[in-house]
């Protein structure tokens, strides 16, 4: 309930920088296997973080849990939007929340890659998986499809340097 | 009727390829939203974008607000639904999976692979996405003043959306 501005950075900040209860390279990893299976990865997340402390009823309990409080709070703001969305006002504040919001989404992409510091020809993977997404405009299947060879390749070398 | 099911199926099928996860994904939704299934328009999305931002929660509820928008509380809650149940079987047990590997070796692999992709995956979404939304040169400069300042402060990010909000209010963005 407490994940203004979406629950990623918020999951981050409580899970690895307040409690503790998973290192960054846990963090980055479980959330890695949550966004490659395809889905909203926070859900995922609800999923893997839940059954690992309580099985399939804690999947259900964190998504249900992750869910229900915020859809009411959203539609009711939806229902003001509806309203009001004509005020020039409206129109400014919801620009300056997505401009930031954009860059929350970008944050939290750069703060999962100062983990890739310790072995940096993973940035090879990065750079590729953007250059076939935003240059060429490869669907998404495609562009896992390309990177993921490379990505196992690349990720066998690491666990075994590290 | 024939709209909640067209809903239900186009949505459920996004979330089978929305690798990434919805904001990485969210050039996709907007494709899909806006200029094949003309939802709703550019403008309605990127406010969606803007609320389910802003709003506490997991913000992929641009989702939850397409699907209000099409259809009421039925429509949201049919949306969030769809968007979610095939991923959520599929990484349950793919998490079981890589859990239960017994070599350490291929469970390393596997989760270094996965996090490259990711990282990937979620910064092109952000690059795309911000084509889309940012129209002033000054929406880009916050953009990238909010990546600098979650990169160098710990903020919270509520402090910085209420930030981009009273900007635009004031008419800086």
């Amino acid at each position: 309930m407490s994940g203004f501005g979406g629950v990623l950075p918020w999951a981050r900040r409580t899970l690895v920088e307040r409690d503790k209860i998973l290192t960054s390279e846990e963090f980055s990893a479980i959330l890695g296997i949550c966004q490659i299976v395809p889905g909203p990865n926070i859900m995922n997340l609800a999923v893997c973080i839940g059954s690992r402390f309580g099985g399939a009823r804690g999947a259900l309990a964190a998504t249900l849990g992750l869910c229900l409080g915020p859809i009411s709070i959203v539609l009711c703001l939806a229902l003001l939007y509806e309203h009001y969305s004509y005020l020039e006002t409206v129109k400014g504040l919801l620009r300056g929340i997505s401009a930031v919001g954009v860059g929350l989404i970008a944050s939290t992409g750069f703060k999962m890659m100062r983990d890739e510091i310790r072995y940096p020809a993973m940035f090879l993977v990065v750079a590729l998986t953007i250059i076939a997404a935003t240059v060429f405009h490869l669907g998404l299947g495609y562009v896992v499809l390309l990177v993921a060879p490379i990505a196992v390749f690349l990720a066998r070398k690491k666990a075994q340097a590290l | 009727m024939s709209i909640l099911l067209s809903l239900f199926l186009e949505l459920s099928a996004f979330s089978l390829i929305a690798f990434g996860g919805v904001n990485a994904l969210l050039p996709v939704l907007f494709d899909l939203a806006v200029n094949q299934k003309h939802w709703i328009d550019v403008q309605t999305f990127s406010d969606y974008f803007a609320i389910a931002q802003a709003a506490p929660g997991p913000n992929f509820m641009t989702v939850t607000l397409i699907g209000w928008h099409i259809y009421g509380v039925l429509g949201a809650l049919l949306a969030t639904f769809a968007v979610s149940w095939p991923s959520s079987i599929m990484v349950y047990y793919l998490q079981r999976f890589i859990t239960g590997m017994k070599n350490p070796l291929s469970k390393k692999t596997i989760q270094y692979a996965a996090a490259a992709l990711a990282i990937g995956l979620v910064l092109s979404s952000a690059f795309q996405i911000a084509l889309q939304i940012n129209h002033s040169l000054a929406a880009y400069i916050l953009t990238i003043g909010t990546i600098a300042i979650t990169l160098l402060t710990r903020w919270h990010p509520l402090y910085l959306i209420a930030i981009g909000g009273a900007l635009g209010v004031l008419g800086f963005v």
